[in-house]
């Protein structure tokens, strides 16, 4: 493979251009993990709110209800419940998962995994954080507003999201915010699709890449090219705010001409679906890695895996409408849509099963990093399977916008998402800080994390099932809805529990990095072979004093005529064979 | 966050939330999650296949689990101390992941693709447009709120003799009900949790769908798009009343339209041709 000459500048001295603006893939991947763990935060305290008062209808939220809601008592109101689920949607997805899994470990892994000395657009690279920075300040900016921030959903349907629904300022903010995250995004695709494709170090085919880099590359390609689509209804509902355009109005509230709010469903969702494959391949393609790492032995099936997320990544981009049954589209276009979407289950069957067949027969090391990978087969099935019932278009006639989807959806993005998370973040904390975290907490971390995790959103498709709908303030002023109160206190119970376990890994993420005493991690503490590893721990600067030459696969495992006593091999050694 | 809210509304919830601890001391976890009753002809469609695909996922999760599970506790380190060196490309490796691929797509794509396809066109999408008894309603949502409209005693819709209710739907029990829908401001979403049936309500066009009761009673119709920040009061009440007793009804709430519609407010106007497609 060609590559390009790769040249090393002298490393920055100043604090500014070293930590602040600077253009190393390293220092921005660890931007990116600050910014999506500082969001994470605002986002789950924002979920304990819905969650308390879902479970608790009047009660004054304990002990900052009152500092933040002085005029109700403590007690959340109904416009600013709508805006609290509204923003930990938006939050969760485009300010937490986005940086951590993407920005961050694509930007760290990328180079490193493939033998690169750093992005091949450093400068998109740093604008792509400083954009994402900015979107972040916007929206944070807007929950100051008077009207409050934006409160339609993260969906922003129209015409609740036009100036009928919302009038404040704070739908106009989100717009901007979303429409300056999507530049960074694009930014961000660009550079990720173009490394991988020309910085690959020699001998580093397309399959013998480390599956995490194919999980973030496929990512890159539908950021790539579904992002624009995000880009442009957002611009045009922005017209439709500001300077009295009528894309989306229809019905009462078009004063002049008439535009069709379904059009903004079609164009979110085309961005919409895909999404959600965006924030998964990279956990699935992480999972994939450790799973073979830990079992010590090669992935199985490694090339047929590669493939099915392939094979997954087109198929996410045709799938869209059934998150739109309800809106009545042609017959035609809604059994097109579920049967492309049934589809998915057979590529997921296949990587699946090849996830298992790599713990078949290995010998597996319960790292903190391996129980998270393995956390993340458990609920993804979970999730990929209830994905069938909504598929199917006359459950969705009963199904449709309840807490069934919610559950659903939060074991697929957030669940496996944020298990995923962990694991990359347990698993390349030596490389990235020089340091190990604390083993045994993040062992009491995954397991408080974990089990609670299961109740909330397990809880939640019980919910859904017994017909609770979503976004309700207060649930208990239907009738059908009243004996739920006991399952809902049990979900919060749960998701408190879940939320108070993050003091876990906060402690221990800031202990390892801030702490004193803390013993340097060695080279290759996980011993396997990915080019990561073949440096010292922190990667220092520019990576690789000499490009690597690639010669076996990333997961060269227990190879039994191996005679250096370890039982893996360095990508850069020649396969050993008998 | 300085907007304040009455507090009235706030006691109510409260209030609201003691009655629930009342009204349903006594139920069984097993209670408590199953769906309302079902009063349609066509919700047992639904949950067969609901419970279809529970049966084939929990196979499916439950080969998953004995995977992680089993293969976690048999090839424990220190358990199984040298593992095995494959890459699982062999021919037979293959073979099964294409078998299991091809059961998922037997057991799973290919059940609730069909049967969904033939209760969709059997059912759900055969509107009943040609049963002379039908009862046929218009819908309007607003924030927040469900507007009811009868064509009255002419039999035409958006006529001034039209029976209007606002958040009361009377039907009569065994018949099919046909209802046109679209919203005034913002899309909501018309949901008969006990009909099992759902269908967005979309300003600008028209949605429909159709029903069938079995049981008499008082049931509740809910708003499921969020729709505002009071999404969660837009709730309406769906009456069932036997033939007997709809006739009646029918009669005197003529009566009552014919009296006391102002045909001058056109604001009680917001009905349409019936579309008999």
């Amino acid at each position: 493979m060609a590559f390009l000459e790769q040249h090393i500048h002298d490393a920055p001295t100043s604090f500014w251009s070293k930590y602040i603006f600077s253009f190393d893939h390293k220092v921005i991947g660890k931007q990116f993990l600050w910014f999506g763990i500082f969001w994470l935060g605002v986002g789950g305290l924002m979920a304990m709110m819905i969650r308390w008062t879902l479970a608790y209808p009047g009660v004054p939220f304990p002990l900052i209800g009152g500092l933040m809601f002085p005029h109700s008592g403590g007690v959340v109101p109904p416009d600013t419940y709508a805006m609290l689920f509204t923003m930990h949607g938006t939050i969760m997805i485009f300010f937490a998962i986005t940086p951590i899994l993407i920005g961050a470990f694509g930007n760290f892994c990328i180079p490193l995994m493939i033998g690169a000395r750093d992005m091949i657009f450093p400068t998109l690279n740093m604008l792509s954080f400083w954009f994402s920075m900015l979107s972040g300040l916007v929206l944070l900016f807007s929950l100051t507003l008077p009207m409050g921030a934006a409160a339609g959903g993260w969906t922003s349907y129209p015409t609740l999201s036009t100036n009928i629904g919302q009038p404040g300022a704070g739908q106009t903010m989100w717009l901007v915010s979303l429409f300056l995250f999507g530049v960074s995004s694009t930014m961000g695709a660009v550079n990720y699709i173009t490394t991988v494709i020309t910085l690959r170090a020699p001998g580093m085919d397309y399959f013998k890449m480390p599956l995490t880099i194919w999980g973030i590359w496929l990512t890159a390609i539908l950021n790539a090219i579904f992002v624009p689509v995000l880009g442009a209804g957002l611009l045009l509902l922005t017209f439709d705010r500001v300077f009295g355009t009528t894309f989306f109005l229809a019905g009462a509230a078009a004063t002049s001409g008439k535009g069709d709010p379904v059009l903004f469903q079609h164009v979110f969702w085309i961005f919409g679906h895909p999404e959600v494959y965006i924030l998964i391949l990279p956990a699935w393609g992480i999972t994939s890695d450790l799973l073979a790492f830990f079992s010590r032995k090669p992935a199985f099936g490694y090339k047929m895996t590669a493939l099915s997320l392939t094979a997954i990544t087109v198929l996410s981009t045709v799938v869209y409408g059934h998150h739109m049954y309800t809106t009545q589209m042609s017959p035609l276009l809604t059994q097109s849509f579920m049967t492309l979407t049934m589809l998915i289950s057979i590529p997921s069957a296949i990587f699946f099963a090849n996830w298992l067949g790599t713990l078949w027969k290995g010998s597996i090391r319960f790292h903190s990093p391996m129980l998270f990978s393995l956390g993340v087969v458990f609920v993804f099935g979970l999730g990929g399977l209830t994905g069938l019932y909504l598929a199917s278009t006359s459950i969705d006639l009963y199904l449709h916008d309840t807490y069934f989807v919610v559950g659903h959806f939060h074991y697929t993005m957030a669940a496996s998402v944020l298990l995923g998370g962990f694991a990359g973040t347990y698993f390349w904390m030596p490389k990235m800080f020089g340091r190990m975290m604390d083993e045994r907490l993040a062992k009491i971390h995954f397991w408080a994390t974990f089990i609670p995790l299961n109740g909330v959103f397990t809880g939640m498709m019980v919910l859904g099932y017994a017909g609770m709908h979503r976004r309700l303030y207060n649930p208990f002023i239907y009738e059908f809805l009243q004996k739920l109160m006991p399952i809902n206190k049990f979900v919060t119970y749960c998701a408190i529990a879940m939320g108070v376990a993050q003091l876990f890994f906060l402690w221990n993420f800031f202990k390892t990095i801030f702490g004193k005493n803390i013993p340097q991690a060695s080279a290759n503490p996980w011993e396997v072979g990915t080019l990561e590893w073949t440096i010292p721990s922190p990667a220092p600067h520019y990576n690789f004093d000499e490009i690597p030459h690639v010669k076996c696969g990333p997961h060269e495992m227990g190879n039994p005529n191996l005679k250096t006593g370890r039982d893996y091999q360095y990508q850069t050694e020649e396969l050993v064979k008998s | 966050m300085d907007i304040s809210i009455p507090h009235r509304l706030i006691g109510l919830v409260a209030q609201g939330s003691e009655l629930v601890v009342k009204a349903s001391e006594q139920m069984s976890l097993w209670e408590r999650m199953q769906p309302p009753v079902d009063i349609s002809t066509s919700g047992h469609l639904i949950h067969w296949l609901f419970n279809y695909t529970t049966y084939v996922n929990l196979f499916w999760f439950a080969l998953v689990c004995i995977g992680l599970f089993g293969f976690s506790f048999l090839y424990w380190e220190k358990r199984h101390k040298k593992a095995l060196y494959t890459h699982g490309n062999e021919k037979k490796h293959l073979m099964i992941t294409a078998f299991i691929g091809l059961g998922v797509f037997l057991s799973v794509d290919l059940v609730i693709t069909k049967v969904t396809t033939r209760d969709m066109k059997e059912v759900f999408w055969n509107f009943p447009v040609n049963d002379p008894e039908l009862v046929k309603v218009q819908v309007l949502g607003q924030q927040w709120a469900w507007n009811f409209r009868y064509a009255g005693v002419d039999g035409e819709f958006n006529t001034a003799d039209d029976v209007v209710q606002l958040n009361k739907l009377v039907v009569p029990v065994n018949k099919k009900v046909m209802i046109q829908m679209t919203a005034k401001d913002v899309i909501h979403a018309f949901y008969i949790p006990n009909a099992r049936i759902k269908a967005d309500a979309i300003p600008g066009r028209f949605s429909k769908l159709w029903f069938d009761t079995t049981k008499t009673g008082n049931y509740e119709i809910a708003c499921a798009e969020m729709c505002g920040n009071h999404h969660y009061l837009m709730k309406a009440q769906l009456t069932v009343l036997n033939q007997e007793d709809f006739d009646r009804w029918v009669k005197e709430s003529q009566q009552i339209a014919i009296a006391t519609n102002d045909t001058e407010n056109m604001d009680l106007r917001w009905g349409w041709k019936w579309e008999s497609r």
